[in-house]
């Protein structure tokens, strides 16, 4: 092993960050989904300008941006959830709690807009 | 899992006094840090939150934008809308709830009582039952 300092025997900081990993993915196929045309014309999907679509799916998306920026800094700071920063301790949580608060927002953003869309259409 | 650092005790102090950069430490400062490892499955149980509350969207676009359903236009926005409005009561409660845990964990408390899965629960039983509706009724 090229990095000292003790493992984790359970690889949870590992896995906490593939959970991180997995809810950015989900989050950004919904988009996509969301983003997709529908099937038939517009009057039965509920249209809403695509373009409006785009910007509000943009807008949520550079939230997630900015998170994933977090999430790669700070597993390098911590070198692979090995140790943390300052103590070389296994590393406390892969984000801060401002960022869960962020994808909390982000989600509840697109929940809203996904219901706007529909009434709007 | 079983082997724990016999430093640990000292650990944790000196983790107090080192990590106060932190920022906004959430439990505030009573109580000590709980083990790192708790406080991850605590981060990972708010993913999974997060998750769910990601896949009732999903089913949200499906029913109100992409699959071309041949509803009432009252039971599809019905359905739209209370998967939508899951999903953000359950983006509200995560964060609340994860900070309500590791508040709980510094203090060595009993893990509060959440009313987030049978609010999921009952919620998706009732959407199950209008889309058994939606169906009927068009």
């Amino acid at each position: 092993m090229s990095h000292p300092g003790p493992r984790d025997s359970g690889l949870q900081p590992e896995r906490t960050l593939l959970a991180w990993q997995r809810t950015v993915i989900v989050f950004v196929a919904v988009a996509l989904l969301y983003l997709r045309d529908p099937f038939e014309d517009p009057a039965v999907g509920g249209g809403v300008d695509p373009l409006y679509r785009l910007a509000a799916v943009l807008a949520v998306v550079a939230a997630v941006g900015v998170l994933i920026a977090h999430l790669r800094r700070r597993w390098r700071a911590t070198a692979h959830g090995l140790h943390d920063d300052a103590t070389g301790n296994p590393p406390a949580p892969v984000a801060r709690p401002w960022a869960l608060v962020l994808l909390s927002a982000a989600t509840a953003a697109l929940a809203l807009v996904v219901a706007a869309g529909a009434l709007l259409g | 899992m079983a082997g724990r650092p016999t430093t640990e005790g000292a650990r944790d102090i000196a983790d107090h006094t080192r990590h106060a950069d932190r920022g906004p430490d959430p439990g505030g400062p009573p109580g000590s840090e709980p083990d790192y490892r708790f406080t991850l499955a605590n981060e990972r149980t708010f993913l999974a939150w997060i998750r769910t509350a990601l896949a009732l969207i999903a089913g949200a676009v499906a029913v109100l934008h992409l699959v071309p359903l041949d509803w009432h236009t009252g039971a599809k926005l019905a359905v739209g809308f209370s998967l939508t409005g899951l999903a953000v009561v359950i983006t509200v409660y995560a964060p609340l709830r994860w900070i309500r845990v590791q508040k709980a964990m510094r203090r060595d408390q009993p893990l509060p009582m959440s009313a987030l899965p049978v609010i999921t629960a009952v919620g998706v039983a009732l959407v199950c039952a209008v889309v058994l509706f939606g169906n009927y009724w068009s």
